[in-house]
């Protein structure tokens, strides 16, 4: 009987286990390795891929939105039939990941991270990647991370700037160091200020290349270190991170207040021109909604969401009664319509 | 006193991305921000000759500020 080759020696990663870096006790460490990507967008589906194609053992996707046109310019794994047929970035990122690599296991989560859910999302990972698109998310990552002593990389870009910052519980500062709260104000988005698709993939990719460093050789070979890039201007910054601050209110006081926080706001802008209403004890059955909305206007659905068109709105409602409705940001009026066609 | 101030991201957009500006004796990072019309609620990162400081800090000549956003899409 011949014996089987353990994954990490497969040939398709033989161009990494020459790398001095990895090796392949490198590698066997990559395909043992689990982690957790929240926000599958530019970023995510840049770093998805990257982990995927480099053997990373498990890949979980998280991910509470679907794919649309305006994506495809620079969101890597989707493409127009995704768009076409509104599936969620979670289940459409995990069926290209799946055909890149068979021999990891893609697990996909259609879900809003928040703090009910982000111990059982995340409680087993040995390491998150940041693909979010907003701080609130963000701040819930790194006061679990902070809690856990779990390492994390925040990325972020807009328009053709992008930053990335590893954090490294009791070695680097963390992200409340640097700003104790999300920013209230209105800040300038991929939605209203537009992104390149070059920013996203080169932080993407710098954040993976921290991500492998860590899993590949522990979380204290990561130089703790800021990384700015300008791919416009073509200006890169790089700086030392600031010293942990004792009175943050994360790695210092360790009160955790968005850990603790409780649940998010019900209703929340979603994107340039939509509201997201999670109503959290609600369990739908999509075909029977779909059955009775059909009625009132047209209706696509899949398994894992429904899109219900009733111009000048647009809703997109998952089974956990999650609903995204798109042509408003009034609130009142994304609510009004939740009643009308979901219910109270 | 000279100051050499960078702006980063969407900061530069109405202003400028590197520009060599005088100010008063003893201004603080706050008081250049207040001059440039930013915000100090979205402001990220500031450094000074590549170096964390705070909004309280005191400029001297010839140093180099720089002022990051807090960036947020991904």
């Amino acid at each position: 009987m011949t014996e089987v080759a353990p994954v990490w020696k497969d040939e398709r990663y033989s161009r990494q286990t020459r790398f001095a870096g990895l090796g392949e006790e490198g590698q066997k460490r990559l395909a043992n390795s689990r982690v957790a990507i929240v926000g599958c967008g530019a970023l995510g589906t840049a770093q998805a891929e990257l982990l995927a194609r480099a053997g990373v053992g498990t890949i979980r996707v998280i991910d509470r939105d679907y794919v649309e046109r305006s994506n495809l310019q620079r969101q890597l794994l989707f493409d127009e039939q995704d768009a076409a047929s509104g599936l969620p970035k979670a289940i459409a990122a995990a069926n290209h990941l799946r055909a890149i690599n068979t021999s990891i296991a893609i697990d996909p989560v259609v879900a809003d991270l928040i703090a009910p859910n982000i111990e059982h999302l995340l409680n087993d990972v040995q390491l998150i990647l940041d693909g979010t698109d907003n701080f609130e998310t963000r701040f819930l990552i790194n006061d679990f991370a902070v809690d856990r002593n779990l390492p994390w990389v925040y990325g972020a870009a807009v328009g053709s700037f992008g930053m990335k910052m590893p954090v490294i519980p009791g070695r680097t500062c963390c992200l409340s160091c640097m700003k104790s709260a999300a920013p209230t104000s209105a800040q300038p988005t991929c939605e209203t200020s537009g992104v390149l698709g070059s920013i996203t993939a080169v932080i993407g990719a710098l954040q993976v290349a921290d991500a492998l460093k860590i899993l590949a050789c522990g979380p204290e070979s990561v130089a703790a270190q800021i990384t700015t890039i300008d791919v416009w201007s073509g200006e890169v910054v790089q700086f030392p991170e600031p010293p942990a601050n004792p009175e943050c209110p994360t790695c210092g006081r360790r009160e955790f207040p968005y850990l603790k926080g409780g649940y998010r706001a019900p209703i929340t802008l979603c994107g340039h021109n939509a509201v997201q209403i999670y109503d959290e004890t609600r369990t739908l059955d999509l075909r029977e909604l779909g059955e009775r909305l059909q009625a009132a206007g047209s209706v696509r659905a899949n398994d894992f969401a429904l899109r219900f068109d009733i111009p000048p709105y647009q809703m997109t409602i998952f089974p956990d009664g999650r609903a995204i409705i798109k042509g408003t940001v009034d609130i009142g009026v994304a609510r009004s319509l939740y009643s009308k066609y979901i219910g109270d | 006193m000279k100051i050499f101030v960078k702006l980063f991201a969407y900061y530069r957009t109405g202003r400028f991305s590197a520009a060599t500006q005088e100010y008063p004796t003893d201004t603080r990072v706050a008081d250049v921000l207040s001059r440039l019309k930013i915000p100090e609620k979205d402001l990220g990162i500031v450094l000074i000759n590549g170096r964390f400081v705070e909004l309280d800090q005191i400029l001297k000549e010839g140093d180099e500020l720089s002022l990051f956003p807090m960036v947020g899409g991904g």
